[in-house]
């Protein structure tokens, strides 16, 4: 036990952040590699009080991974695959948290694994898996160094979230170590609720009564808070929970056959209006669409201007000036005529919007479709570029992020009222993201410290407004614990108390994940 | 100025490695792509077109399928394709390859320039380039990284050589191997793609072209394959310990194994 | 063609998948080659019983073909390293049959003739034209040409370099025979005395071996640096030939200008990288990574955090967020390997690393695990 858990020291500093950038506090920490190793370290601290912030590749933007002092458990080292299984219609691996997303992704495409251990129908499965038509795992988080668990807790989605929907979607069963040390599996189908009751049995001890609270999902992407629905799935409730109810200790998750084709096409338009109308116009015959994403003219300015220093971004092609807004549309199919016709539709649809056939790049092999995907990840790299370099001035600033989400039939509405606050309170933004789920990463980019809390200011407006149209004030980041004070915007007092007895019951003493989702009272340096 | 483009159908990865328990070669993936280095041969001659004129036709010897890479060419500004396919023509090393393009060539018309990407990705031979030239009876000029100057009867280009570069005037017509990033390879637009599928890409065999049939496929080669094996990567970790002195040492000894300081720039 | 021994076959399929020409069937449970099969030689090594075998077509050869002939290249007024080492691994090949080691040496370079007697050529063949002062194709495939037309030799060994790769196949094709592209091995055939010309392909992931049956000259351009330049035997005699540049050589092109510095290198194409990690400690040491570098002809690549903290160019990073890169040697420099660096270094064919933690990731994909302080290491190799 004492090998397990360390002191806190300086060479661990990277542990006390995510990608949010925010710094935290740790007094030890733990790098487990097997499932008794988290339930010894979770009932050591559990004995002695001691609060733990669970980490996986600690590559959220919400801070959740970022402790709040005491104990920090990374599960990095858990990054072995377990198992493979086949039902005749779908492939399911197991796997431990700390499995990256990129390392996993080449596994499934190479079908090369490390077996060791696995037993004879795992690797029963895993020849029927080499024979069978390519798999993959659809969730696409753009940090593809994020890590299963902490897809999990966070129930990330990406772009392609559009036609495959989030990461719950595709998680079949969990184990979950309790704060005490016990162990609860979780499986689909299996272990459901009865209307808003459901009792869990973990190994030994009583079981959990958990009363779900009574509030409705949002009808968009949504990762704010606890999922809760009649006779929902209890593996439901702990996807999405951030780090709140215990600790992801190995996972099953579901494959899907690849698409045989994917194509991307980059449609770019004079004004975003005319992106608008495309977006509401192609969506209404959706099929194969797996994709939408948007630019606005900010974030292309941003980018052609690092285009001109840097010269990592001069490989892209230019962007002539009168492109104010671009839409990037990707086409999953299996047929190659299915996959021409949809394109000749979305020619059709620009030409409807007053958009152009010819104003678009279309990517059809890997080479190109390389390119499109650097130009989607350039522009919140040159974003980031322009605000380390104004770092450099006054080390607080940071780019502020929304994660906010919206029912379809306010998508207008909402890309005018961000882009006329943004310019109405003076700041600089960059807004692109996943339009097809009305779904747009808003990011203010202050110069100084008075902006940066303008910033802030508005982001709890943006809350506002996005709850009143019936949206999520967190869609696919989590809320952890930079996002915790719009859950009381967006849920009554009374829906956030049923949350927190949620909480209770799985964690009584309150001791994981402190911080997130929920707003602490407790000082850290009480602890 | 009419331009020829020779392109090539490869595979998509060039991954090949042995299955540890049966000890044969797996090769994963085996979807076809264009040569990357004959994007860039496409690109230029598509961009040189819009510039100085004429036509650009895209010019492949391979197997029926090649026929989708040809029409996707089409996409990207090609006038009009040509795909060689013929089951004689199968398992020509590059002097076959070479003679089967230059009949292609001769059979297409007046053309002033042909480009070809500077090698082919699987077999990294780049000798097609100065045979085609040679079986044309015209000059050729390899790795070119620029072209400075369309003369009326007359290119010049600058090419990478052995520690340099070098300006080129040189005669049309000419062949010319292009090396990457020669230009800025740009994406095909729906409208491109939908001209493209409705062109026509010619298809001809040994006959069409009078190929003397000594002189293609497996027969017309003078070289042959007579064994291949993937080669044994080092798995296993060598660990070298000991005074600052002693890995020095052992560094520079590695470096020089390995093929570093003998600096080659090709 | 391909022969497959019926005793030998279980009739398993591994042949049919690894076959890119539908060139196999599976007959009675035995494999059989239809017409499509274009001796592209990779069965072989998919059969787990050995059962297939490469077939080589009689070598009725030309009998009056006699000895090798080294293609010898010069940077300025030196012949290169290749070139030399050519000649050495010519001289070995034909130790057996005794048959000369021809060299061919263009331009006004007499000086030079000692050197290669010296490293293993019995005749050079010296053409001290002014006008082959500067390599042309033209000139000089019709000089080699004549050359060869009037010395026969059975074998012609170019330098892979880019000049050789240019030259070689286009006289290749002049005289109708096969050339084979930037051997790493060299050896002859025990029973035929053929050629055996072993040459990468697929970017390194399969090797092929390659023979030219009936045609002559078997010709080969060679990688530099794969066979040992070998040490100048001043004592070694061998005579030289004058030979005249033909009459009617023709320049295929006119040279307007040279430029000597090579083209810059992006780390994306390197063959050879030095990766600086945080370990280096501060941004002075750069500095010596640059050095280092540079003396073993390396380009400097650095990871995320060091991009980050402005420690080099963000076209230098490798990793998710940077360049992937593929080199032949790739030295990690207190990198202590990120899933992120690591993905992005993943074609690297031999790893140095170098690194005081014992546990650093980057030592899993390391061939060599150099447990020292690199910073350390540097100041004593560049002292």
């Amino acid at each position: 036990m004492q090998a397990l858990i360390q002191p806190f020291s300086h060479e661990y500093d990277a542990y006390l952040r995510d990608e949010s950038r925010r710094i935290g506090k740790a007094d030890s920490i733990s790098f487990p590699q097997s499932e008794a190793d988290i339930q010894a370290v979770l009932a050591a601290c559990y004995q002695d009080t001691v609060p733990v912030t669970v980490q996986g590749a600690r590559t959220g933007l919400t801070g959740a991974a970022s402790p709040n002092g005491g104990h920090v458990m990374s599960l990095g080292r858990m990054d072995q695959v377990l198992g493979c299984r086949y039902d005749g219609d779908t492939f399911y691996l197991t796997v431990q948290p700390g499995v990256p997303l990129c390392e996993l992704r080449k596994m499934i495409s190479s079908r090369r694994f490390d077996t060791t251990g696995w037993t004879d129908a795992s690797l029963d499965a895993l020849t029927q898996l080499s024979r069978a038509k390519e798999q993959f795992f659809p969730p696409d988080p753009t940090e593809t160094t994020a890590s299963i668990g902490g897809m999990v807790a966070c129930n990330a989605s990406g772009a392609r979230s559009y036609k495959y929907k989030a990461t719950r979607g595709y998680i079949h069963a969990l184990t979950l170590i309790l704060m005490d040390g016990r162990k609860l599996h979780v499986q689909r189908g299996k272990h459901t609720a009865t209307g808003r009751k459901l009792t869990l049995w973990p190994d030994g001890g009583d079981p959990i009564h958990v009363e779900l609270p009574a509030y409705q999902m949002p009808k968009t992407k949504n990762t704010s808070a606890y999922y809760a629905a009649d006779d929902m799935d209890a593996i439901d409730l702990i996807i999405g929970s951030d780090g709140t109810l215990g600790v992801i200790s190995e996972i099953e998750l579901s494959l899907l056959p690849l698409p045989a084709f994917v194509h991307g096409v980059l449609c770019l338009f004079v004004s975003k209006d005319t992106a608008v109308s495309f977006v509401e116009n192609l969506r209404r015959s959706d099929e194969g669409i797996a994709a939408m994403e948007y630019f606005d003219v900010h974030a292309l300015n941003v980018l052609r201007m690092q285009r001109k220093t840097h010269a990592a971004f001069s490989s892209l092609p230019p962007l002539a000036p009168w492109i104010h807004a671009a839409i990037y549309v990707e086409l999953h199919g299996n047929d190659e005529s299915d996959i021409l016709a949809r394109l000749n539709t979305i020619g059709d649809t620009l030409s409807a919007v007053g958009g152009d056939a010819d104003h678009t790049w279309v990517a059809r092999n890997a080479s190109d479709l390389d390119k499109l995907l650097f130009f989607r990840h350039a522009v919140p790299e040159s974003v980031n570029l322009l605000i380390d370099a104004r770092k450099q001035k006054d080390p607080d600033i940071t780019k502020l992020g929304s994660d906010m989400a919206v029912p379809n039939e306010h998508l207008r509405h909402i890309v005018d009222y961000y882009a006329d606050s943004v310019t109405a309170h003076g700041l600089q933004s960059a807004t692109w993201g996943h339009i097809g789920d009305n779904h747009l990463h808003v990011n203010i980019l202050p110069n100084d410290m008075a902006q940066y809390d303008a910033g802030k200011k508005l982001f709890l407006e943006f809350a506002k407004t996005v709850s009143s149209l019936g949206g999520s004030v967190s869609a696919e980041h989590g809320v952890g614990k930079l996002k915790a004070d719009f859950l009381p915007i967006m849920y009554t007092t009374e829906q956030l108390r049923q949350m927190k007895s949620i909480k209770a019951q799985f964690d009584p003493k309150g001791l994981l994940g402190m911080g997130n989702m929920f707003e602490t009272s407790r000082e850290v340096d009480a602890v | 100025m009419n331009l020829i483009v020779c392109v090539k159908q490869v595979p998509s990865t060039t991954d090949v490695r042995m299955d540890p328990v049966t000890h044969t070669i797996v090769r994963d993936a085996r979807q076809s792509v264009l040569n990357p280095f004959d994007r860039f041969a496409v690109e230029l001659a598509v961009q040189l077109k819009e510039r100085h004129g004429g036509t650009v036709t895209t010019l492949s010897m391979g197997i029926p399928a090649t026929e989708g890479l040809l029409r996707d060419t089409i996409a990207r500004g090609a006038d009009r394709a040509v795909l060689l396919t013929d089951r004689r023509f199968a398992g020509a090393d590059t002097l076959a390859t070479s003679y089967t393009l230059s009949l292609g060539v001769q059979a297409i018309e007046k053309y002033d320039c042909i480009l070809c990407g500077a090698m082919a990705v699987d077999g990294d031979t780049a000798q097609i380039g100065p045979e085609l030239a040679e079986q044309l009876h015209i000059p050729h000029a390899t790795n070119v990284q620029s072209i400075d100057e369309v003369g009326a009867d007359s290119l010049t280009v600058t090419q990478q050589v052995d520690g340099g570069t070098r300006r080129l005037r040189i005669n049309r017509p000419c062949v010319l191997t292009v090396v990457r990033d020669i230009v800025m390879v740009r994406m095909p637009s729906i409208r491109g793609i939908q001209r493209s599928m409705a062109a026509e890409v010619r298809i001809w065999g040994a006959d069409d072209i009078n190929a003397d049939v000594n002189r293609i496929g497996l027969t017309g080669s003078p070289t042959q394959v007579i064994e291949t094996y993937v080669p044994k990567r080092q798995k296993q970790t060598v660990d070298l310990c000991g005074s600052i002195e002693t890995l020095s040492k052992s560094l520079m000894d590695m470096i020089e194994k390995n093929g570093g300081g003998a600096h080659d720039t090709h | 063609m391909i022969r497959i021994d019926k005793t030998r076959c279980i009739g398993c399929g591994q042949c049919q998948s690894a076959c890119d020409y539908d060139a196999i069937d599976i007959i009675d449970g035995i494999a059989v080659a239809n017409d499509n099969c274009t001796s592209c030689a990779l069965c072989p090594s998919a059969c787990p019983v050995d059962a297939i075998e490469m077939e080589l077509a009689d070598a009725a050869k030309d009998e009056s073909a006699r000895g090798i002939l080294v293609v010898a290249q010069a940077d300025g007024n030196a012949v290169l390293d290749v070139s030399l080492a050519l000649c050495q691994k010519a001289q070995e090949l034909s130790r057996k049959s005794g048959a000369p080691v021809f060299a061919a040496l263009l331009g006004p370079l007499r000086n030079e003739v000692q050197r290669l007697i010296g490293h293993g050529a019995d005749i050079v063949l010296l053409c001290q034209n002014d006008a082959l002062a500067n390599e042309d194709d033209g000139l000089y495939a019709d000089t080699l040409c004549a050359m060869i037309d009037e010395y026969r030799p059975d074998i012609v060994l170019f330098g892979a370099t880019r000049f050789g790769r240019s030259i070689a196949p286009r006289m290749a094709a002049r005289l109708q025979t096969g050339l084979t592209a930037d051997c790493t091995e060299l050896s002859l055939d025990e029973k035929s005395g053929l050629l055996l010309q072993t040459r990468p392909a697929f970017g390194g992931n399969l090797m092929a071996t390659i023979a030219c049956p009936h045609a002559r000259p078997q010709m080969a351009t060679v990688r530099p640096g794969v066979f040992p330049t070998g040490e100048w035997d001043r004592a070694r005699t061998g005579q030289f030939l004058s030979f005249d540049m033909p009459r009617d050589a023709q320049p295929l092109y006119d040279i307007l200008s040279k430029a000597q510095q090579p083209p810059a290198l992006s780390i994306a194409d390197a063959d050879v990288i030095v990766t600086a990690g945080r370990g280096i400690g501060t941004q002075k040491n750069m500095q010596l990574v640059n050095r280092f570098a540079r003396i073993i002809g390396a380009q400097v690549a650095i990871t995320r955090p060091l991009a980050d903290a402005g420690w080099g160019e963000s076209h230098q990073q490798i990793g998710q967020t940077g360049h992937t890169v593929a080199p032949r040697l790739l030295i990690a420099l207190g990198v202590s390997g990120a899933i992120q660096h690591l993905a992005g270094m993943g074609g690297a064919q031999t790893v140095i690393a170098v690194n005081t933690d014992p546990n650093a990731p980057i030592f899993s994909v390391a061939d060599y695990a150099v447990h020292g302080d690199c910073v350390a290491l540097l100041q004593h190799l560049l002292a």
